[in-house]
């Protein structure tokens, strides 16, 4: 209670010191501001997975399908119909006609031909080329059709059609920019067109006049704002209070521990969505001394209070994972979360004793001689740390060793690549349980993203019968068991369910949070300001 | 030695009083001297002064502000005694300072000798050496170092002694080839004494003071340095206390929970202060020119 009096009065104190500065320098009529954490390094969409490229390039284009709120339904695009044929093999898409891009070109077939080769092309070096599926051949048909021929079916294309990655862009504008493409300048369909880029600073975008194709999901097909700027403010309590002193309009950036304040205060609106699929995790290499052992990663999965570090990290605004997965997401098996164990430290003891695992002299348990000892990797940021400090002491609890080793953001990704570590956390974005088990656990994604060398020939199977299989109860069949095979063996610790919540300013109505690959806004089609 | 040769040997003189009272004389110098030795002893005796576990967390007393009960300093984000994390914070950052001075500043000092004592050959190429590393910021040194051999203690021990070895060279250096030109040197020279021992009986020991001096206001900026190495993750890995990443870690709780960034700053503060306060007072107190 104390603690609350105090976090609001800081707020509020927070809040009152720049506030003659912030009617000095309030915001431009019919501008908005969106506060964010991070850029990208491009805004060239197949070779980009940065959510800060993504949440940008959603509003500078668009997509052939759309993904509605639920996170599950596909819905028209740039596509207004499609149909897939019998062997699941071949995709029709019917495009809309009334269509152009930012510099007034119409919209064709040929764009579309041109978009996605340009994905699978190895010259584009596109690190998130398998997503566009197994390709034969993508074909204008007349000006307003495609078809998009694959050599095997491709359950989630659709899904992967309606992701960032997947916009669609102007053939002209890339050759001229060639690898500026997204750095110097963009040309897209979607509701706001590129004006310019500041790297780490601002990116700003303006009303595309004629666009009013907007995804049905939608009460208006065309935006309502003039001009949108993403401003960039790394430091998080500056980003919160340039937020309630009306210097920034709206972020999904809010440190997890003033999620519940803001909720309570009267002058910010936040939204939230229930099917948000970004899960915090802890990887185990499966083939390295220690953490090879089954009785270790049971032990530690029993281990870990994982209610109570979610919640000492997030203060609420994320949910303990159950299982792998979570519970909304298309495909997902609630027998295979049955079998994740849950918290009890006793039992964790006791698997280690029948598993040989003995006590040594300094409380850590040994076993042939080999200490319970393991490296875990990370990147630096508040939420790792904090969770692995409090798995720390838990395992402590039990008499294994975890030691932790967090990188700078620069480093990270190289050092991730590498075999130099046992464990790592991580957080990612899904669409399908099929999208996040074909990601980390297919044999042939080693080194990365398959992290855990996680090599199983009844997993691949599965996976790929999850992907290809033209039954719908055949492929819900299959990653089900995928599902299972690997909560039995626990490669991973599932952590929590990061909520999405957006905090927007008094003058911004009509904001829903979406969340489609951790973006928020997606097209923000509804947001409007009130002065 | 008898007394009768000290009297003949030395001019006249009132007796000089010693070191610690000429040091104590100043208030400032005796309150950051007991500050400096309550802080050592804090920290060499944290193991029986800790109320707690330095380790073992309690997620139900996170953040318990200062006051409450069992927690007069309050908790941090995991629900440790923070007077404990104080206590084994010293601890770390202390030695880390002392092992970054010590290391650090006698290759500065070996370095120093050889250029001021062997000028003709080594003087040049030492210094220059010398003025390269001065031209690194500390920081940056720390984040290379970081970037090869991974955060860690080790990483900011090797960084602050990277910084520490040019500039004790050059004080170093200085004074020493102020005492080369005294005439006790060419007499011992002349009595035909080697180089190793020429630099140990006669050269070094003159230089002391200004090294003292150096090391004492260094051993604060070192600390400072090594907190800041750590605040930006470059140093003490979780779950270590460390009082940079201390707070470093209570930053993102500056709203919520001032007192995890607060008191481990605060006691950054209380350090640097007290060692510069001492070094100021012992480079007055050691000054020949000061004395009577």
């Amino acid at each position: 209670m104390i603690r609350t009096t105090i976090g609001a009065a800081a707020l509020a104190l927070a809040a009152a010191l720049p506030m003659q500065q912030a009617a000095a320098q309030a915001n431009p009529r019919n501008t908005l501001q969106i506060l964010r954490a991070l850029d990208s390094d491009n805004y060239d969409p197949p070779r980009s997975t940065a959510r800060a490229a993504s949440e940008v390039l959603y509003m500078m284009s668009d997509t052939l399908v759309s993904l509605d709120w639920d996170m599950a339904t596909v819905r028209p695009g740039l596509a207004e119909r499609w149909s897939v044929s019998e062997d699941g093999k071949t995709y029709t898409f019917h495009l809309r006609r009334d269509v152009t891009f930012c510099d007034g070109k119409p919209f064709t077939a040929r764009d579309v031909v041109f978009t996605i080769n340009r994905w699978l092309d190895p010259a584009t070096r596109s690190p998130v080329r398998w997503r566009a599926g197994p390709v034969k051949e993508i074909r204008a048909v007349d000006d307003y059709t495609v078809e998009y021929e694959l050599t095997a079916p491709y359950g989630e294309l659709l899904y992967q059609l309606s992701l960032s990655f997947a916009s669609i862009v102007d053939q002209a504008t890339v050759e001229r920019l060639g690898p500026n493409f997204g750095v110097q300048g963009f040309n897209g369909t979607g509701p706001y067109c590129w004006v310019s880029w500041t790297p780490r600073q601002d990116m700003v975008l303006q009303r595309h006049p004629r666009y009013n194709w907007g995804p049905p999901i939608y009460q208006n097909p065309a935006p309502q704002v003039d001009r949108v700027v993403w401003r960039l403010i790394p430091e998080s309590q500056t980003r919160i209070a340039a937020l309630q002193t009306g210097q920034g309009d709206i972020t999904q950036y809010i440190p997890h521990i003033a999620v519940q304040q803001l909720r309570r205060m009267p002058n910010i609106r936040m939204s939230t969505q229930e099917s948000y699929f970004w899960d915090y995790f802890i990887g185990f290499k499966v083939d390295k001394p220690v953490v090879s052992d089954p009785v270790i990663r049971r032990a530690i999965n029993l281990g870990v209070n994982r209610p109570a570090l979610v919640q000492a990290t997030f203060f609420g605004a994320a949910t303990p994972m159950r299982g792998y997965l979570n519970p909304n997401v298309s495909g997902y098996d609630s027998a295979a979360s049955e079998l994740v164990p849950q918290f009890n430290a006793d039992e964790a003891r006791r698997v280690l004793d029948a598993g040989g695992w003995v006590a040594g002299s300094d409380g850590v348990r040994v076993k042939d001689g080999q200490r319970a000892t393991f490296v875990v990797y990370g990147s630096q940021g508040e939420a790792n740390r904090q969770m692995l400090e409090s798995m720390q002491a838990d395992l402590r609890r039990i008499g294994i060793e975890m030691r932790i080793q967090l990188w700078d953001g620069t480093v990270v990704w190289g050092r991730l690549a590498t075999q130099e570590f046992d464990a790592f956390i991580m957080s990612y974005p899904y669409v399908t349980a099929s999208d996040a088990f074909s990601l980390y656990f297919a044999s042939q994604n080693r080194p990365t993203p398959n992290r855990m060398n996680w090599v199983d020939a009844t997993t691949d199977e599965a996976l790929v019968q999850s992907r290809t299989a033209v039954d719908p109860a055949v492929r819900a069949e299959a990653i089900a068991r995928a599902q299972r095979i690997i909560a039995e063996n626990n490669v991973w610790l599932p952590l929590a369910h990061e909520q999405l919540w957006v905090a927007s300013a008094q003058r911004v109505e009509g904001v829903r949070a979406h969340g489609i690959y951790g973006a928020a806004l997606y097209k923000g089609l509804d947001i409007r300001l009130t002065r | 030695m008898s007394a009768a040769t000290d009297t003949t040997d030395q001019p006249v003189a009132p007796p000089r009083p010693g070191l610690l009272s000429r040091l104590l004389r100043d208030p400032g110098a005796a309150i950051s001297l007991v500050m400096v030795i309550l802080l050592i002893g804090a920290a060499v005796f944290a193991p029986w002064l800790a109320p707690t576990d330095p380790y073992d967390n309690d997620l139900t007393k996170a953040m318990q502000p200062p006051g409450s009960e069992g927690l007069p300093l309050g908790a941090d984000a995991q629900g440790r005694d923070l007077i404990t994390r104080l206590l084994f914070g010293l601890r770390v950052s202390l030695s880390m300072g002392f092992a970054a001075v010590a290391i650090g500043g006698s290759i500065g000092a070996v370095l120093g000798f050889l250029a001021a004592f062997y000028q003709r050959w080594l003087d040049g190429p030492i210094m220059r050496l010398m003025d390269m590393l001065l031209s690194f910021p500390a920081i940056l040194v720390g984040l290379a170092i970081a970037a090869i051999f991974g955060p860690g203690l080790v990483s900011v021990v090797i960084a602050l002694s990277v910084a520490t070895v040019p500039l004790m060279a050059r004080i170093v250096r200085g004074s020493a080839l102020v005492v080369m030109r005294l005439d006790f040197i060419e007499a011992a020279r002349a009595t035909g004494m080697t180089d190793g021992r020429l630099i140990f009986r006669h050269l070094a020991p003159n230089c002391l003071s200004a090294i003292f001096v150096f090391v004492t206001l260094r051993f604060g900026q070192v600390i400072l340095l090594g907190s800041a190495l750590s605040f930006l993750g470059l140093g003490a890995q979780p779950p270590i206390p460390e009082l940079g990443a201390m707070a470093s870690e209570g930053r993102n709780f500056l709203f919520f929970a001032p007192h995890i960034a607060v008191v481990p700053c605060a006691v950054i503060f209380l350090i640097v202060l007290a060692f510069n306060v001492l070094g100021d007072a012992l480079r007055d107190a050691l000054d020949p020119r000061l004395r009577f």
